[in-house]
C-alpha cells in the first residue's frame, strides 16, 4: 500500500465509552465501543455522534501503538452523526506519544466503482482493514429517530459503500487508496449485504470546524418539509428543475405561521433559486435555510395553485425533538424535558412538562401509576416549566419523604397521581 | 410448591360445596325448567355490507317482549358501521338451521343493547325471558349459590341449546351490580337463572382470565385469554329488567345525549385525601369540548367532578367505576335535560347547571360514497374527526378517506383509512358535496392518468399522487 495509507493507519483509533443512561427509571452506566480518526497532531478525533454521546462519562481512546489516552467531547451533532473529541494531550506529552494526523480527500470526486477501503474496530477487532467500492457517491436517507432517537440526514447525503461495514466501524473512516479520508463510516443496513453508508468529506470538514470551534453546529429552521417534485412539474406546471415541493409545515413553526401550506412550491430563498427535482437534491436546499443566521428574515417565493407570492419568514434555532433528561430515582422514573419539536408533533398545548421515558417497577412512581409515555405537568400543583421544578420537588421528596401530587397526560387524558413514600 | 397445594384444596373445598347446594335443590326439575326457558334464547345473523365484501355476523340474543323484541350486547355490531350498511337480520331458534327475517330497531345509549324483532311466524314460537321473571323485585343471586344459563353451538350445528350451571362467586359494583360465577354460565347475550327458573341475569361479556403460557425453553408468559363463547360475568336482574323497555324510537338510536366532557379520569382515594377530600369519590375532566353543552355550562379542563343534582359520586372499585357511572348518567337522560355538577376548581367548589345537548353528528351517520376504480370511500367529515385531530369542530372542509381498498391506485399510491384529503388536483376542497363531485369526475375519466390529493394524516401532511394507468 502507498505510505499515505500506512500513515492513515496510524491516525485510526478505537473508542471505548462510559456513558450514563436514564431509560431505565434510574442512572445507569452502560459501555460502548466505536472507532475514530485523529484528524490533527493536536489530538482531535473525528467520530460518530452516536458512539460518544453528550451523556458520555468516561471517553478511553487506543491509539495505533496500542495505548490508551483519555479524551473528553468537545462537540456533538447528531444531524450529520459525527462528534469530536479532544484526548488529553497532557497525558500524551507526558508519555511521550507521537500523534499522525489523517488528511481529508475530496468526497465530490468520488465516483462510482471507485476502489475504497474502511478502517476501523468492528465487534472489538482492533485496526480492521475492509475493502469495497464506492456503490454511490450521493445517497440520501433521512432517519427521524437515527442516532439513539435523535434525527438525522436532513443536511447531508450519504456515502454508500460495498466495504463491510460492522457494529464497532462506526466513526472509522472510509478512505481511499492513498490514505485520504472520504467519509466517516456511519452505519450498515441490517439484515442486508454490503449497504454501508458514511458522511462524506465534504460535510465532514464542515461540522469538524464548527464543532471545534463553537462546540455545536447552529442551524436555523423556519419548519418545512421539502419534498422531491420527481415528475409533478407537469402537474404543477412547473418548468423542469423549478422549485421545491413543501410536503408539509411543522405546526406552530414559522413557515405556518407565514402562512405558508403544504402543497405549496418554494421556487426561491432570498432571490436563489432553488432546485428539488430528486432527493438528492434536498439536503442542499435544507442547509440554505440552516446556514442562515437564527432570527434572519427570508423571502419565500412560493408558487401556489396560479398564482405565485412572496412570504417573508423568521428563522428560528432548530431544536431536537429530543429534550434534556434527567432521572428522579426516588420516585422511579426518568423524564426528558418537552421539546418545542416535541410538543408540536404531539399537538401538546404548550412546552410544558417532561416526558417519561422509564419506569422502575415497584418504585412510587409505577405504584401511583405512570406509564412511559406520560406527560407530567404539574408536581404539587406547580407546572414543570422546566426539569428544575421536577429535581426540586424530588430533592424535597428525598429529604423529608412525603405524599406528592402529579398532574399526568397521557393521549389526551389528564390524571391526577400521588407518589407515596 | 406449598402454595399451589394449598390453592388445590381451597378449589376442591369450594366443589364439594357446591355439590352440597345443589343436592339441597334437586327438587326442582331442572329438564322441565331448561325445556321451557330455552324458548327465550335466540341466535341472530346479520350481514355487514361493506365495499368488497358481506360479513356475516351471529350474536346471541334474549327475547324480551311478547312483540318478539331481542335485545343484543353492545359488541354485537361494530360502532363504525353505518345502519345501511347493516342487512339480512334472521332470527334462528336453537337447534333450528333455518332462519327467519328480522327487524333492526337501533341500539339504546345507555344499556348499550341493540334491539332486534323477530318477524310474525317465529313470534309465537317464542317466550320472553320476562315471563320467568317472577312478581315482585326482580331475584338478585347470593354468593354461593348456584345459577344456570343456556350456550348455543354455531351455525354449522344449528344453534344447538346446551346448559351450563356454576355458583355465584362474587358481587360488583361497577358501577352496574354484577355477578360473577366461578365458571362459565352462559353465552354472552343469553340470559342466566336460579335452580327454580327465575331469571337472576343477563349474560354480559366475559373478564379475562390472565394463565402463563410456558414453553419448554423460553419463560413463562402472561397471557390474557378471554372466552368469546360462554362468559362467567352477568348483570343481575335488576339492572336489566327496568330497562327493557327501552327500545329506540328510530334504527339510528336518536335521540342521543351530549355533555362534551371528554377525557374523564378517576380520581383515586389517595388523591382525595391529598386535596383533604376525605371518603369522597370524583372523576377529573381532561378537555372540554369546543361548542359543547359542558362548555356552554362554563365546565373547564382540569376540574374535578365530585357530586351530580347535589348528590355525591359514589365510592366504586375498581377507580374507573367511577368514569362509567357518570358516563351512564348522560346516557340515560335525554337531550335538553338539565343538571348540576359540583366541581372543584383549584381550591373552590362551583356549581356547574348545565342542559344536556344532542350529539353531533357521527362517523356512522355521515354521508359516504365509495369510488371502485380509484379504490377509495370518501366520508363527510363530522365532529369527531375534528377533535381526534384538533382542529377547531366549526370549520370542516375536505372530505375522510373512509376505507381504502388494498391494491387499489388510492392504496398504491400510500392514502390510508382516516387520511383527511384537503385537496384534490390542487384545489381545496370545499365539503363533500364538491369531493364527490370531482371524484366522480375522475373515475368516469377513462382517459385520466393519475390525479394528485393533498393529505393531513396526524400532524403530517402529504402529496400523494393516484395512477390510475
Amino acid at each position: 500500500m502507498s505510505r499515505g495509507f500506512n500513515r492513515l493507519l496510524e491516525s485510526v483509533v478505537s473508542i471505548n465509552v462510559r456513558e450514563l443512561a436514564f431509560e431505565s427509571g434510574a442512572r445507569r452506566y452502560t459501555s460502548s465501543l466505536g472507532s475514530g480518526v485523529l484528524m490533527s497532531e493536536d489530538g482531535v478525533v473525528l467520530t460518530n455522534a452516536h458512539v460518544v454521546s453528550r451523556r458520555a462519562v468516561e471517553i478511553n481512546v487506543t491509539l495505533s501503538n496500542l495505548e490508551r489516552v483519555g479524551a473528553r467531547l468537545v462537540g456533538w451533532d447528531h444531524w450529520t452523526d459525527l462528534a469530536v473529541l479532544r484526548l488529553d494531550m497532557d497525558e500524551v506529552k507526558r508519555r511521550g506519544f507521537k500523534l499522525a494526523a489523517a488528511r481529508f480527500g475530496e468526497s465530490e470526486k468520488l465516483f462510482p466503482g471507485q476502489e475504497v477501503y474502511a478502517v476501523g474496530t468492528p465487534h472489538g477487532l482492533t485496526r480492521t482493514v475492509t475493502r469495497g467500492i464506492v456503490s454511490n457517491p450521493n445517497r440520501y436517507f433521512e432517519d427521524n429517530r437515527g442516532i439513539n432517537g435523535y434525527e438525522t440526514g436532513m443536511f447531508n447525503t450519504w456515502l454508500q459503500t460495498d466495504a463491510a461495514i460492522n457494529p464497532g466501524n462506526s466513526g472509522g473512516p472510509l478512505v481511499t487508496s492513498d490514505g485520504r479520508v472520504v467519509g466517516i463510516s456511519s452505519r450498515g443496513y441490517l439484515g442486508a449485504n454490503n449497504l454501508g453508508f458514511a458522511i462524506p468529506a465534504t460535510t465532514a470538514r464542515v461540522v469538524l470546524e464548527s464543532l471545534v470551534r463553537d462546540g455545536a453546529v447552529v442551524r436555523s429552521y423556519v419548519g418545512i418539509v421539502p419534498g422531491a417534485l420527481q415528475d409533478l412539474e407537469n402537474f404543477y406546471a412547473l418548468a423542469l428543475n423549478t422549485g421545491v415541493l413543501v410536503s408539509s409545515v411543522d405546526p406552530g413553526s414559522p413557515a405556518a405561521k407565514a402562512g405558508l401550506r403544504p402543497g405549496d412550491i418554494l421556487l426561491s430563498i432570498d432571490g436563489a433559486r432553488v432546485d428539488g427535482r430528486f432527493p438528492e437534491q434536498l439536503p442542499p436546499i435544507q442547509n440554505l435555510v440552516a446556514s442562515r443566521p437564527i432570527g434572519s428574515e427570508l423571502r419565500l417565493a412560493v408558487k401556489r395553485g396560479a398564482e405565485t407570492r412572496e412570504f417573508t419568514v423568521v428563522t428560528e434555532r432548530l431544536e431536537s425533538r429530543v429534550g434534556e433528561e434527567w432521572a428522579l430515582e426516588k420516585w422511579g422514573l426518568s423524564v426528558r424535558r418537552v421539546s418545542r419539536t416535541y410538543a408540536r408533533e404531539n399537538q401538546l398545548e404548550g412546552t410544558d412538562g417532561a416526558v417519561v421515558i422509564g419506569v422502575q417497577p415497584g418504585f412510587p412512581g409505577d405504584v401511583a401509576g405512570v406509564a412511559r409515555g406520560d406527560i407530567l405537568l404539574k408536581v404539587n400543583q406547580q407546572a414543570v416549566g422546566s426539569l428544575e421544578v421536577l429535581k426540586q420537588a424530588h430533592a424535597a421528596y428525598e429529604a423529608a419523604p412525603a405524599p406528592t401530587l402529579l398532574e399526568t397526560q397521557r393521549n389526551r387524558r389528564v390524571s391526577l397521581l400521588i407518589l407515596k413514600p | 410448591m406449598t402454595s399451589f397445594r394449598r390453592l388445590f384444596r381451597a378449589r376442591f373445598l369450594v366443589i364439594t360445596f357446591a355439590a352440597v347446594a345443589g343436592s339441597s335443590a334437586a327438587t326442582t326439575d331442572l329438564p322441565a325448567l331448561w325445556a321451557e326457558r330455552v324458548k327465550s334464547v335466540v341466535a341472530v345473523e346479520y350481514v355487514t355490507v361493506t365495499e368488497t365484501e358481506r360479513r356475516p355476523t351471529v350474536s346471541m340474543g334474549t327475547v324480551v317482549d311478547a312483540a318478539g323484541t331481542i335485545i343484543l350486547q353492545s359488541v354485537a355490531i361494530d360502532p363504525r358501521a353505518a345502519l345501511r350498511q347493516l342487512k339480512d337480520f334472521r332470527v334462528y331458534l336453537p337447534g333450528e338451521g333455518a332462519g327467519a327475517p328480522a327487524e333492526y330497531l337501533g341500539q339504546d345509549a345507555f344499556t348499550g343493547w341493540h334491539f332486534v324483532r323477530a318477524g310474525q311466524e317465529t313470534r309465537a314460537r317464542l317466550t320472553p325471558v320476562t315471563a320467568f321473571a317472577g312478581p315482585g323485585e326482580p331475584r338478585r343471586p347470593a354468593i354461593a349459590e348456584a345459577v344456570w344459563g343456556i350456550g348455543l353451538r354455531p351455525k354449522d350445528e344449528d344453534f344447538q341449546p346446551y346448559i351450563l350451571r356454576s355458583s355465584v362467586a362474587l358481587l360488583q359494583a361497577i358501577p352496574q351490580l354484577t355477578a360473577i360465577a366461578q365458571q362459565e354460565v352462559a353465552a354472552p347475550g343469553l340470559p342466566v337463572f336460579d335452580l327454580q327458573g327465575a331469571l337472576v341475569g343477563l349474560a354480559g361479556p366475559s373478564g379475562g382470565q390472565t394463565f402463563l403460557q410456558i414453553s419448554r425453553t423460553g419463560r413463562p408468559v402472561p397471557t390474557l385469554l378471554i372466552n368469546v363463547e360462554e362468559s362467567s360475568a352477568f348483570l343481575v336482574a335488576a339492572e336489566v329488567l327496568p330497562h327493557l323497555g327501552r327500545i329506540p324510537r328510530d334504527p339510528s338510536g336518536r335521540p342521543l345525549a351530549w355533555l362534551g366532557a371528554y377525557g374523564l379520569e378517576p380520581m383515586d382515594r389517595e388523591v382525595a385525601k391529598f386535596l383533604n377530600l376525605q371518603a369522597q369519590s370524583g372523576a377529573v375532566v381532561s378537555e372540554v369540548l369546543e361548542g359543547s353543552p359542558a362548555e356552554a355550562a362554563g365546565l373547564k379542563p382540569r376540574d374535578i367532578v365530585l357530586a351530580l343534582n347535589g348528590a355525591p359520586l359514589p365510592q366504586l372499585k375498581p377507580d374507573r367505576a367511577v368514569v362509567a357511572f357518570l358516563e351512564r348518567e348522560v346516557e340515560r337522560r335525554a337531550p335538553g335535560e338539565k343538571f348540576t355538577l359540583t366541581v372543584l376548581r383549584g381550591t373552590e367548589r362551583v356549581e356547574i347547571a348545565a342542559a344536556l345537548g344532542e350529539q353531533p353528528k357521527l362517523a356512522r351517520e355521515a354521508e359516504r360514497r365509495y369510488f371502485d376504480r380509484l379504490g377509495v370511500t370518501a366520508r363527510e367529515p363530522v365532529y369527531a374527526d375534528a377533535i381526534e385531530r384538533r382542529q377547531r369542530p366549526g370549520v370542516l372542509a375536505g372530505v375522510v378517506a373512509h376505507f381504502v381498498k388494498a391494491g387499489s391506485p388510492a392504496a398504491t399510491a400510500g392514502l390510508r383509512p382516516d387520511d383527511w384529503v384537503r385537496e384534490i388536483d390542487g384545489a381545496e376542497v370545499k365539503d363533500f358535496a364538491d369531493a364527490t363531485a370531482r371524484l366522480a369526475l375522475i373515475e368516469a375519466d377513462a382517459e385520466r392518468a393519475e390525479f394528485v390529493l393533498l393529505v393531513a394524516r396526524g400532524n403530517e401532511t402529504a402529496v400523494l399522487r393516484v395512477k390510475l394507468k
